[in-house]
């Protein structure tokens, strides 16, 4: 079966899913969507879903400002018919050392003069927030009302039943195998249900993003990372907002059914493809969250899971065309927090593939921002 | 087998099984007389001359398909409740399936009953679709079922509790019933991933083990897909529920 399209993404996750509904509804024909697993198979099923505005540099501020008004209005927008569960419970963002207090002061001021309406507490504050947090073992916390989470199955299904009602072909269970250059020009794609001839090919493969360049022969310089995830039996609301510490090492939500998330990365984690679960990971986490959250510890833990960040060297994503070959572009490198970037990723990528101005200028985003040693460095991550 | 268990053998049922031509062809009884025994009222009972006459009252009876207009004469005469008539004729994807059925109270015609296999295990939801009553209180009933083609030789009994029905809940952690299922299916989620994660289903602390087969049931019932080649989720650890708190130390634990 051969088959023409406009565009085909490679990937079926938040970040495809969005380009796609985005670059339909600008009118574009003939969008393929090519997953090889089931929609959310990748990282987007497998997160926390957080999304915060909270942030240390300018961009991220707005890209993630653009996503949240998104989300506010998005089961309206995308005419969705179940809910993609935004609750909007905030970001509290504590500090333990003194250079994140500095740090996380001067993200306040930042985030303020973006209309970002974040706030610096003190201990006690932050306790009058989440009173079973232990005060004692911070020394301060930010706050914002905008920021928390998601449903990622139901965001992820919003935006790919919006994008197949204006036209968009979502193919799943099939998997591209190779791409066709010619001449340095983007020609075909080989999947396991056929070939689809496209002059233009959109990687937004998360973890898996480098086997896709290679198939063009282009160096994509990310790697990709386990993180690991656990989940709870639900009970009665008792979390807002997320909470979330980076020298702490946790962020932990509880979700509108009543199960808590809770999430750590692993400064030891070798750079591969696995996704498998480790005792060792149970066993910090848990320390982590009773030593912060004590009444956590009572929770059963029902599952745990993992999935792949896939890392920058500034843990900013990666957006636009490439050089080397026309008509292939890049949305990867998301450094863990792709998700609450996916309404701002499908408006500019759709917008970057059509030579349209940009809401939200990412040109200095390019991959070879890496070899020109002009990172654009991101100090608030897990 | 049989004797110890009560419940014929695979061999035992191919055996009786008519051959597909007629099976696609006409209504047919099957007759499921696994031992010999001296009884011959299916053959009396007969006026089409469909079973062979007896050389041997302990004869196992032997039918001539050709013959047999699916009258259902033999269904209530046979003393060991062992014919059944099957109609896999009756639509492109149903087949009916005649029981003879001696409890009280009778399902009504349009009820939706759980058809059973010959071990009395829940096979599918079956529609009765025709009650015919024994003319006499002690003679025996029969009721027919409209039931997925597939299943004409497996179901042979059935209980009047709709186990199938939409309200029957199939995930009790998440508390999700059979109609949510059905629903998502005729949406086009078709593997128990993408099941799962709309719906929750085999998300609580059981981790599926209740529900998944139940929902691998209802996609096949509902795409036809064999169930051994359905993509199976991921079992992830802890195999049972565990306290957070006891990974540091026991504390977590009243
Ligand atoms: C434990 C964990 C927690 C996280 N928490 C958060 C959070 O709180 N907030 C946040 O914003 N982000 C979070 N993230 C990061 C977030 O999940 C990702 O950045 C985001 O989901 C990336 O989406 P994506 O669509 O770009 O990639 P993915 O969701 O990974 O999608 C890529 C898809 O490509 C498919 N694919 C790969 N190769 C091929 C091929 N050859 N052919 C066809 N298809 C292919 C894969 O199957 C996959 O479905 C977390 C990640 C993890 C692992």
């Amino acid at each position: 079966m051969t088959k023409t399209a406009s565009v085909v993404i490679i990937g079926g996750g938040i970040s495809g899913c969005a380009i796609a509904y985005n670059l339909a509804k600008k009118g574009v024909k003939d969008v393929v969507v090519v997953e090889r697993s089931y929609l959310t198979s990748g990282a987007t099923g497998r997160c926390g879903a957080g999304i915060r505005t909270q942030w240390g540099t300018e961009r991220n501020c707005k890209l993630a400002k653009f996503s949240v008004d998104f989300f506010e209005n998005a089961n309206e927008i995308l005419g969705y018919k179940r809910d993609i569960e935004f609750k909007q419970g905030g970001y509290l963002i504590v500090a333990a050392t003194e250079k994140e207090v500095e740090q996380f002061k001067k993200n306040v001021e930042l985030q303020n003069s973006l209309g970002i309406p974040s706030k610096y507490l003190s201990p006690q504050e932050a306790k009058e927030i989440v009173p079973h947090l232990d005060e004692t073992k911070i020394l301060g916390a930010t706050f914002c009302e905008l920021d928390g989470h998601l449903n990622p199955f139901h965001t992820t299904e919003a935006f790919a039943q919006a994008a197949e009602r204006l036209g968009v072909e979502i193919m799943t269970f099939t998997e591209v195998v190779g791409i066709d250059v010619e001449g340095d020009k983007i020609k075909g794609v080989h999947t396991t249900k056929g070939y689809i001839s496209t002059p233009i090919v959109v990687n937004a493969a998360g973890g898996y993003c480098r086997q896709i360049g290679d198939m063009v022969n282009v160096d994509i310089p990310t790697y990709s990372e386990r993180h690991q995830i656990l989940v709870t039996e639900p009970v009665e609301p008792m979390q807002e907002p997320m909470v979330m510490g980076f020298s702490l090492n946790i962020y932990t939500q509880q979700v509108p059914h009543g199960s808590f998330l809770i999430g750590r990365g692993d400064p030891t984690e070798p750079k591969d493809l696995r996704i498998t679960s480790s005792w060792q990971f149970m066993e910090k986490m848990a320390k982590t969250a009773c030593d912060l959250l004590p009444a956590l510890g009572k929770l059963a833990v029902v599952r745990q899971w993992a999935g792949l960040y896939n890392m920058t060297a500034d843990a900013q994503p990666i957006y636009g065309p490439v050089k080397e070959v026309e008509g292939f572009y890049l949305a990867v490198g998301f450094s863990g927090h792709g998700f609450m970037l996916g309404p701002a990723t499908g408006q500019i990528m759709a917008e970057i593939i059509l030579g349209e101005p940009t809401t939200i200028d990412v040109s200095d985003l390019d991959k070879d921002r890496f070899a020109r040693g002009e990172l654009v460095l991101e100090p608030s991550v897990v | 087998m049989i004797e110890k268990t009560g419940v014929p053998t695979k061999e035992d049922i191919e055996e009786i099984t008519p051959p597909k031509e007629i099976r696609e062809k006409q209504a047919v009884a099957v007759i499921e007389c696994y031992k010999e025994i001296p009884c011959n009222p299916c053959y009396t009972a007969c006026k089409f001359g469909a079973i062979k006459e007896f050389e041997d009252i302990n004869d196992r009876p032997e039918i001539i398909y050709e013959k047999c207009v699916a009258c259902g004469q033999c269904v209530i005469k046979c003393p060991g409740l062992a014919i059944f008539i099957i109609d896999e004729t009756y639509s492109e994807t149903e087949a009916t399936v005649q029981i003879p059925y001696e409890y009280l109270p009778l399902p009504k015609e349009g009820d939706y009953v759980t058809a059973l296999d010959r071990a009395g295990r829940p096979v599918c939801r079956a529609k009765v679709v025709k009650v015919r009553k024994g003319k006499h209180p002690n003679m025996t009933s029969t009721v027919t079922m409209a039931v997925p083609k597939e299943h004409s030789m497996t179901v042979r009994s059935l209980n009047l509790e709709d186990y199938f029905a939409d309200n029957t809940i199939i995930c009790r952690c998440e508390g999700i019933t059979l109609g949510e299922i059905r629903q998502l299916i005729s949406e086009g989620y078709t593997t128990i991933d993408e099941i799962k994660r709309i719906s929750r289903a085999g998300m609580g602390p059981c981790q599926g083990r209740t529900c998944r087969h139940l929902i691998m049931q209802e996609i096949r019932n509902a795409t036809g897909q064999n169930m051994e080649d359905m993509l199976m989720p991921t079992f992830r650890q802890p195999t049972k529920p565990v306290k957070l708190g006891l990974f540091v130390g026991g504390e977590g634990d009243d």
